[in-house]
């Protein structure tokens, strides 16, 4: 009797053993996830989460850009040890308002749109690009193209992250855009052209890449 | 016998009886160790069931989809009134001061707006108060509230709808820690005052029910836990039988076994039903507080908290939008439980007691408000999602909507059918249009009918229909991009002339007016949409090109190279219409138009990028001589009624296309930041009485007014130079005079100079029909 009985408190106590596990999670979110706090509405003060992972691009290529005067250094020439950001509040391809070719209008014509924006999210995509973060980069650089479309400056550093990021058609396409909009600041167009020349290069365009710089010398 | 003997008969005898005893005894014992085995058998099976839906079932949340977060910066071209509209839209409440994150003050032209913030796929906007003053239709200056300088913010996005499976179930999940005060105070005294004691079902709670349903006669309480709510809530279906009740009893023991309090009071409040609208179910306290509120839940105060937790007993049943004195009553009891708890008190009472229900007039899920455009976004996700994914998976779709612009869209719609009402036939003509940025290829708004709200037939994306006149630029394009034959002041001839194609047929084309205008210059022939010129020139520089340069431009179609081409006998729809022009309005660059700027997971990690994409189709120098053409179209062409609407020193640029017979109005043209194409025609492909200037042009206008967009640049680009030309033969002045024109050329292609004006003995201008060209000068006259 007693065996009977020890036999079905151990059967018993086997099958609840069987039906209840370790202590978990009701998962609350879609995919088993943590759902992030304040998916729609961030109330509280989040930190700032960086994406920092690395796109499968080779090395962090950080181009100093070419003052009035000075030739630029390439990427892969050397790695640069200035980066962009300590001079993020100057503008890049500081240049007079143009007075050079009477006919084209001034460049004031063309930064009518207010600098501050803009200066900003260059800034911020700086940032972002020195971190790793190319695809956010490139939203940044977006942004500022919608609150700017004509500013060539935006379209130089989004052509620079496609090159980083492999994305070489594009790069010289952007670079094609931004020289749309750089008459009468010749900096920039010298370095419009190199990036279209480096884009070319990269795609096997050696002549292309030969006339692109021959184009960049010209504005030197 | 002996003792012995005895003793042992009444031993045996005893012990038979004993054994009789234990028989009954042990077959009990059998019976129940047979049923605790069942029980626990059957414990089993509920419990695994009970895991399988927590543990391996995932909760379906569709996939949000946000429209564009407004930017903000000082000179932004921003009105104060559509700056409110856009906060009102978030649901932002207007507040004396903002103190907290959701409100706003106005006071003139400044507003102080505490932003919610927002995490988007590339960076973080933080919760903040900033300053915002307006002038003159702009953003005069931008400050956080401290004063310190502030280049550009993001107000987060307004979300537009959701891709909702097939049980078109809802949520917006929340934690326990973004719970507002109260809430769990509430629920807990309201629905299980032991809550965080018992085990999953509460005996006391049944008792005190048994007792109050019991005394009162009929059933008012239930004794149900909020464990006992939940299982009911996520497995069985709403009978109430008493087998129903032990199952629901049972399996929330077992839930109370797996997981703990808090773990279960946040499945809770992500799945008690608190409303329906239409055919899709609210569930949870997050997607209930924007439904009733258009707020995060978060930011709910306590009047609001009761009312929403009074309605855990009958969301229909107290639904304050139908039954508002019920619903109050209900948010008071709640209040007055919370007061007698000690949780809240007296003046906390009052005061909550003395808010209005604070509902918004309509829920908010909205699914509908964008039909069309949502239509677009969808179409593009499923070319790169599963449905599965699309509609379970909680996605977050980042667009380019921008709901402003798409408001006035449906403004301009309703207000150019209001003029145009009287015209015969006009209640059975449709309508659609569509706003492009042209820089960027992103679709801004879009109207799919005349009705825009209505999901149906989406004409933007589904209706295709000869594009008429629309397609001459391709015509002029190619023409003007051989310098060395064509400039925008070529001479053609307006002359009709036959076709013959290969069967024998005659293709004979007419102008509009059915009139011959002689000797035209080649920038008239497309602002006045000239069929005659047009027809003659796209013969000279070849179908097959034209056909080719629309398809470069972006039109994808796949006509035949038939002459009737040249004049739009061609189909597009609006969409292909825009994308085509956008390479025009980008200055030869074209950038695939996009409604998706980035979609995220539900944690916020990058799925998908939709990036900008541009490539050179065209070099700028003709793309602009077209334009400029365009422009003139607007000034002095068939355009021109578009300045009845639209301020004179707006500058734009347009085409109007009218089909065969009137069947299809036709409006496609750009300012320096905004496309818009415009559709008017009947479905049936019937008569209207519209001709593009008539009826599309009246669309587009009316939006462009009230867009007021930025003028079109008139910076001139490199290979093209600007030179002053007579009105009569298109020959260079030395200086300017009456009447002359200031024309556009690429380098090189520039005319001869020749007639000198101010010499001339007669007074015509070149704007007139029937300008006669001197018989004199003609021999002197080359095809340039």
């Amino acid at each position: 009797m007693n065996k009977m009985m020890c036999a079905v408190l151990l059967g018993v106590g086997v099958l609840t053993g069987c039906a209840s596990t370790s202590q978990r999670e009701i998962p609350v979110v879609e995919s088993g996830a943590r759902l992030s706090p304040g998916v729609l509405r961030d109330v509280g003060d989040q930190p700032l989460v960086v994406d920092s992972r690395q796109e499968n691009e080779p090395v962090v290529t950080v181009m100093t850009p070419p003052e009035a005067g000075m030739p630029a250094i390439a990427s892969g020439d050397q790695p640069a040890a200035v980066t962009w950001g300590a001079t993020e509040d100057q503008k890049l391809f500081d240049e007079p308002s143009s007075t050079m070719s009477g006919a084209t209008p001034s460049v004031a014509a063309a930064t009518r749109v207010p600098d501050a924006p803009v200066q900003a999210l260059l800034s911020t995509a700086q940032q972002q690009r020195g971190k790793g973060d190319l695809n956010g980069a490139a939203s940044s650089l977006e942004r500022a193209l919608r609150i700017a479309p004509q500013e060539p400056q935006v379209l130089y550093r989004l052509s620079e992250i496609r090159l980083m990021q492999g994305d070489l058609a594009q790069a010289e396409q952007l670079a094609q855009r931004g020289l749309s909009y750089s008459s009468g600041r010749p900096a920039l167009q010298a370095g419009l052209w190199d990036l279209i020349a480096e884009a070319r290069e990269k795609q096997g365009n050696s002549q292309g890449a030969a006339e692109a710089r021959h184009k960049a010398r010209a504005f030197m | 016998m002996s003792k012995q003997q005895v003793q042992r008969k009444r031993k045996k005898k005893t012990a038979g009886k004993g054994k009789g005893n234990r028989g009954w005894l042990g077959l009990l014992i059998k019976l129940s160790i047979v049923a605790a085995l069942g029980l626990a058998g059957y414990m089993v099976y509920l419990d695994a069931i009970v895991q399988e839906r927590f543990a391996g079932k995932r909760w379906t949340v569709p996939a949000r989809v946000y429209a564009r977060p407004l930017e903000l910066y000082a000179g932004q071209k921003l009105q104060q009134q559509d700056f409110i509209t856009e906060l009102q839209a978030l649901g932002y409440r207007r507040t004396a001061a903002a103190q907290r994150p959701g409100s706003m003050s106005v006071n003139g032209s400044q507003i102080e707006v505490f932003v919610r913030g927002f995490r988007f796929y590339d960076g973080e906007e933080r919760a903040q108060r900033v300053r915002v003053r307006f002038a003159s239709g702009q953003v005069a200056a931008l400050s956080r509230a401290d004063g310190a300088a502030l280049p550009v913010i993001r107000l987060e996005p307004l979300l537009i709808g959701g891709l909702y499976p097939a049980h078109q179930e809802d949520r917006i999940l929340i934690r326990l820690a973004e719970t507002p005060s109260y809430l769990i105070q509430a629920l807990t005294t309201v629905e299980d005052r032991d809550f965080f004691e018992h085990h999953g079902v509460s005996l006391r709670s049944i008792g005190r029910a048994a007792w109050v349903n019991a005394s009162s006669g009929r059933l008012q309480q239930g004794g149900s836990t909020l464990t006992q709510q939940l299982v009911k809530n996520f497995f069985l279906s709403n009978e109430r039988s008493l087998s129903r009740k032990l199952n629901e009893a049972l399996m929330a023991i077992l839930l109370e076994l797996h997981y703990d309090k808090e773990e279960i009071l946040e499945a809770y409040l992500n799945e008690v039903f608190l409303g329906q609208d239409g055919n899709r179910a609210v569930h949870g306290f997050g997607l209930a507080s924007q439904y009733y509120f258009s707020q995060p839940l978060a930011e709910l105060e306590l009047h609001q908290v009761a009312l929403l937790v009074g309605m855990v007993k009958g969301a229909s049943f107290y639904n304050p939008r139908r039954h508002p004195e019920r619903a109050k009553e209900r948010r008071d009891l709640v209040l007055d439980m919370l007061a007698e708890q000690g949780a809240i008190s007296a003046e906390q009472l009052e005061v909550a007691k003395q808010q209005t229900l604070g509902v918004t007039s309509k829920g908010s899920l909205a699914n509908t408000s964008y039909p069309a455009f949502m239509d677009l976004v969808k179409r593009q996700l499923r070319e790169d999602y599963r449905e599965q994914d699309l509609t379970e998976e909680g996605l977050r779709i980042f667009t380019s909507l921008d709901p402003v612009l798409q408001q006035k869209a449906e403004k301009s719609m309703a207000e150019a059918f209001a003029r145009l009402k009287g015209r015969s036939g006009i209640d059975q003509v449709e309508a659609a249009m569509v706003a492009v940025r042209p820089g960027s290829g992103e679709v801004l708004a879009m109207l799919g009918s005349r009705q825009p709200r209505f999901a149906g037939f989406n004409r933007v994306l589904d209706a295709s229909r000869p594009v008429g006149s629309l397609v001459k630029p391709a015509v002029y394009l190619t023409a003007l991009a051989q310098p060395a034959r064509y400039t925008l002041t070529s001479h053609l001839q307006d002359k009709g002339f036959s076709v013959r194609d290969s069967k024998g047929r005659n293709w004979t084309p007419q102008n509009y007016d059915r009139k011959e205008h002689g000797t035209v210059f080649l920038y008239q022939g497309l602002a006045r949409s000239y069929n005659l010129s047009t027809a003659r020139l796209g013969m000279e520089v070849g179908v097959a090109e034209v056909l080719k340069t629309a398809r470069l431009l972006g039109a994808d179609h796949d006509w035949p190279a038939f002459p009737s081409m040249l004049l739009g006998a061609g189909s597009l729809t609006p969409l292909q219409v825009a994308q085509m022009y956008q390479t025009l309005a980008n200055g030869g660059f074209h950038t695939p138009l996009r409604a998706i700027h980035n979609v995220l997971t539900a944690d916020g990690e990058p799925l998908g990028r939709y990036p900008l994409h541009v490539e050179q189709r065209f070099a700028a120098a003709p793309v602009y001589l077209v334009r400029e053409a365009m422009r003139r179209a607007m000034t002095e062409g068939t355009g021109r009624s578009a300045y009845n609407r639209i301020p004179r020193d707006l500058r734009v640029a347009g085409k109007t296309g009218t089909s065969n017979d009137l069947r299809d109005s036709w409006f496609a043209g750009f300012a320096e930041d905004l496309l818009a194409v415009a559709w008017m025609g009947r479905d049936d492909n019937g008569k209207t009485s519209l001709t593009g200037a008539t009826g599309a042009l009246q669309l587009w206008s009316e939006l462009m007014r009230s867009a007021s967009p930025s003028s079109l640049s008139d910076q001139v680009p490199e290979g093209v130079t600007e030179v002053l030309v007579d009105p009569e033969q298109g020959l260079q002045v030395i200086e300017p005079c009456e009447g002359v024109l200031r024309m556009p050329y690429m380098v090189g292609s520039e005319p001869d100079y020749g007639y000198f004006c101010g010499v001339s003995s007669s007074a015509e201008s070149a704007d007139e029909e029937g300008n006669k060209v001197r018989g004199w000068l003609k021999g002197w006259l080359n095809r340039r």
